[in-house]
């Protein structure tokens, strides 16, 4: 709720005074230290910077006139090569850095930056890395601030399915749960995420069978409070009694099981969640989406695969859902939904001041709902050649789809854009409240879709497709460049502020402050800072290796900091990492970055930047050796 | 058409044959006949490995000699399913062994042979050759290989969702998105000797050769055909096995065709050598 200071609406003001005072019987806001360590410009406690997720810092040390001067401060390396999504957290005068699978957390001393306070490295199963289908990135960490009795945890999640509580001030283990069973196709890559005394896991692994599910857990025992699943019976997904009766028509009760699925299908119908999770205090509900329907040959699964893609708000007491939006149903393209939801507090189009979440899907469409009650609001294309679906009927919720660009079996389908990685991914927008705009990083890639089944003896056959993927229309389709976009949205109007082309993907999202910028990295290697009004490039630096995670920011002693991963990886950068050459290998990843290792190989560590490159060691006596130390 | 189950009694007739048909061995292959350019996958035990050690490697060569050439086995180092796309269609090679009779892909010769699906267990199981047999309570985790009837015999017993982990398992859950990935024949029976299964279900000369060499008591069981998938539309479970040549090719399969007929003999003593229980062909 960073925004609530600098946000100039009337609705806001009586939120902040419910944040004080209680006034209007909302005690669990103000409970929440987490709330009042996102509003100093000297934290970063969670991934999104605050429960709205909005990655919006009000530090303006750094801004538009003076950040051609930011020059790296520090920088720390990981030791670990693959993928880097994610952000570091900054509490106080520690700074909690994560890496992809061993899954290793260091956390290091601002005062001296890049020593080493504790590092907490698991033992992990070598069986983790051959199921992860798509890199074996980690999206981050979640704090949690102890409350006298129990310590301040740090809660981390591993690839091979288990979620780990580590004292934060030492780096030792508090607890361990399992909460994916590795033996069953099951890993973990999701930031946990903690409200209140719980902290969240979603879940991964759709296509091997897994059903998916969010859990909560107690912070400070590990012991499970609840578990709601994607599909299967009313119980098992926790609907809410009033559970979209605002919207009926978005589906109701019974709908988890056979009526949308054949048979018991529903038991393996994937629907996991290993994206991002926001918060609001006012009404209590966590925000999510679910993934894709499994498995992912959509003849196997007739119906709408209920509640799979399905953007959730969610009681964090009880788990209940209060409303579920299905984006896509009946998924045949991959779009899994469990990007970003950022929270927002705007004026309608009537003029009307609402609580707003907003999600820009895989499936190429950025999705406005009331955060209240679900109530769609608006539906936007990420970019216009956006073509699988005409538009999405605001009314009924329906996306009105395009039959040639459909992935049937008897079809071949070319120029389907978005491709299966999406226009959008798992990237962490920014939001800044003040322009209410929205800093999107884009894929732009497409792909054509080519189905064959390979009898072989006996009525065996092999159904598959073939996927070709390549930039999309506004991209270089002879050089394999312009494959990715930067954009300011209005989510009111539907309007782009401005929006450009980058030569591979904006993969790993934004950061807004208050000076005017936005930042982001690129696949191949760059952080670069835009006014965030015009677009207009101000700075840019050419890291050690691409970025798939989104940056940050922090104050520390009087200095602004900007801090990012470097490590390319994940999905996009499978090819680079893999060593794939086959163009259809990583589900044709590999052919639309395959110009990407002429501009950047692998790498991991943190990169931090400040004006003129200001830091602890401009005093050169920090960190000096100074003689045994007195007893 | 009626089940027959003497398969046994079938090949301990044949195993005689094989000295009767010996004379074929004397047949030499004239000197203008050019090899016949077998499509050969080494990585589809047991009908094709490297060395020409499978059982299908077995029959080619038999049918080669019958036939006066030589066995020019073109290898590809991909599973057996690519073999028509990528070779046979591309003119590498000439014959494609163990297609199903009505693959409309290709010109099929006269069936060699014929068998169907089967239960393998451990030999004092008791079961009946009814695929509703696999839907007993105590049968809990089934191996079979992705993409056959075997899976849809599964689902129609109500058995498939709960078994679906533990058949990835046997692929170490290897992403099968966009590439062919299928459990290996010989670990469809040896998860039933460890234990781990409690019943395979297979084509029977996928596991034939496994199920003989196990190193505990199995058997197999062939199913009946009789199985209808719930929208009523009949999935066969007994298969006519033949060569495939190229469509526009009839002059191979004549000469194929008759090169079958000649080496009869040697083919049956090979499935039964193999452990195959066989029907008989559908005409």
């Amino acid at each position: 709720m960073i925004n609530l200071r600098t946000s100039v609406s009337a609705f806001t003001l009586v939120a902040t005074a419910a944040l004080g005072v209680a006034a209007t019987g909302l005690p669990a806001a103000a409970n929440d230290k987490l709330v009042e360590l996102s509003k100093s410009e000297a934290n970063w406690p969670m991934t999104g910077k605050n429960y709205s997720a909005n990655n919006y810092s009000t530090a303006k040390q750094i801004n538009v006139d003076n950040v051609k001067t930011l020059r790296p401060a520090w920088a720390f390396s990981t030791g670990v090569l693959h993928g880097h999504e994610g952000t570091p957290l900054v509490i106080g005068d520690k700074m909690f850095v994560h890496t992809p699978f061993p899954n290793i957390t260091f956390a290091l001393d601002l005062n001296e930056p890049g020593k080493i306070d504790w590092m907490h490295k698991p033992k992990q199963s070598p069986t983790a890395r051959a199921v992860a289908c798509c890199d074996v990135v980690n999206r981050g960490l979640a704090y949690w601030p102890g409350d006298g009795k129990t310590p301040s945890l740090i809660l981390k999640t591993q690839l091979d399915g288990h979620i780990v509580a580590v004292n934060a001030e030492t780096g030792e283990e508090f607890w361990k749960m399992e909460n994916s069973d590795i033996k069953v196709g099951s890993t973990l890559t999701i930031a946990p995420y903690v409200i209140k005394d719980s902290v969240l896991v979603g879940s991964s692994g759709a296509e091997l069978g897994v059903r998916g599910y969010v859990t909560a857990y107690d912070v400070k025992t590990g012991a499970q409070k609840w578990r709601a699943y994607a599909t299967g019976p009313d119980e098992e997904v926790k609907l809410a009694k009033d559970f979209n009766s605002k919207n009926p028509h978005y589906g109701q009760f019974g709908l988890g099981t056979n009526k949308t699925w054949e048979g018991d299908a529903w038991k393996i119908g994937g629907g996991t969640n290993w994206g991002w999770y926001a918060y609001d205090p006012d009404t209590n509900l966590f925000y999510y989406g679910s993934g894709n329907p499994a498995p992912w040959n959509e003849t196997m699964r007739p119906g709408d695969n209920k509640w799979t893609m399905t953007i959730f708000g969610r009681d964090i007491d009880t788990g209940e859902a209060k409303f579920g939006y299905q984006k896509t149903p009946h998924d045949e393209w991959d779009y899994a939904g469990v990007n970003v939801m950022m929270l927002s507090e705007q004026k309608d189009k009537t003029g009307k001041l609402r609580k707003l979440l907003t999600h820009p899907d895989r499936n190429g469409i950025v999705y406005t709902l009331d955060r209240e009650d679900g109530t769609l609001i608006s539906a936007d294309k990420l970019d216009d050649t956006v073509n699988w679906v005409k538009q999405v009927d605001l009314k009924t919720g329906i996306p009105v789809r395009d039959p040639e660009f459909a992935t049937r079996m008897d079809h071949k389908a070319t120029e389907i854009c978005p491709s299966a990685m999406g226009y959008h991914n798992q990237g962490h927008d920014s939001y800044d409240p003040e322009k209410q705009l929205f800093y999107m990083g884009i894929n732009h890639i497409c792909m054509d879709w080519e189905p064959f089944m390979l009898p072989y003896r006996a009525g065996q056959f092999f159904v598959g497709a073939t996927l070709w993927m390549y930039p999309g229309p506004k991209g270089d389709r002879q050089g394999y460049e312009g494959l990715g976009q930067i954009k300011a949205y209005n989510a009111i109007t539907g309007k782009y502020a401005w929006e450009k082309m980058e030569r591979f993907a904006v993969w790993g999202g934004t950061l807004a402050t208050a000076g005017d910028l936005v930042f982001y990295g690129t696949l191949d290697g760059f952080i670069k800072a835009r006014n965030s009004k015009t677009g207009d490039l101000l700075w840019k630096y050419r890291l050690p290796s691409g970025v798939i995670g989104h940056p940050m920011t922090y104050t520390h002693d009087g200095n602004q900091y900007v801090a990012i991963y470097y490590g390319v990886g994940g999905w996009a950068g499978v090819g680079l990492v893999f060593d794939l050459t086959d163009p259809t290998a990583g589900l044709g990843a590999v052919g639309a970055f395959k110009n990407l290792q002429h501009y950047t190989q692998m790498g991991g560590g943190v990169q931090v930047f400040s004006l003129n490159g200001k830091n602890p060691y401009d005093d050169v006596n920090v960190g000096e050796w100074t003689g045994p130390k007195a007893n | 058409m009626a089940f027959r189950s003497n398969g046994r009694a079938r090949a301990a007739l044949l195993g005689g044959a094989v000295l009767a048909a010996a004379p074929f061995a004397a047949a030499l292959p004239t000197a203008a006949a050019e090899p016949l350019r077998i499509c050969a996958s080494s990585v589809e035990a047991p009908y094709s490995e490297a060395k020409a050690k499978g059982f299908e490697n077995k029959i080619a060569e038999i049918i080669a000699k019958a036939a006066g050439r030589e066995a020019e086995f073109v290898w590809s180092d991909k599973p057996a399913i690519y073999l028509v796309r990528d070779y046979l269609d591309k003119k590498a090679c000439d014959v494609v062994f163990g297609v199903d009779a009505d693959d409309e892909r290709v010109l099929a010769t006269k069936p060699y042979f014929r068998t169907g699906y089967a239960f393998v267990t451990p030999a004092d199981v008791q079961i009946g050759s009814d695929w509703k047999d696999a839907g007993r309570d105590e049968f809990r985790n089934f191996a079979v290989r992705f993409s056959t009837p075997a899976e849809l015999i599964l689902k129609a017993a109500g058995k498939y969702e709960n078994n679906l982990s533990y058949n990835l398992s046997l692929v170490n859950f290897e992403d099968k998105r966009n590439k062919y990935t299928q459990v290996p024949a010989d670990k469809l029976v040896n998860e039933v000797v460890n234990g781990d299964a409690d019943m395979a279900i297979a084509f029977a000369s996928d596991v034939a050769r496994y199920v003989k060499n196990a190193s505990k008591p199995l058997k197999l069981t062939l199913i009946k055909d009789d199985f209808e998938r719930s929208d009523g539309m009949k999935i066969p479970l007994h298969f006519d096995q033949a060569i495939g040549v190229r469509k526009d090719d009839a002059e191979l399969r004549k000469e194929l065709d008759a090169a079958i007929d000649k080496a009869k003999p040697e083919i049956d003593a090979a499935i039964a050598e193999e452990g195959i229980p066989t029907l008989q062909p559908n005409g």
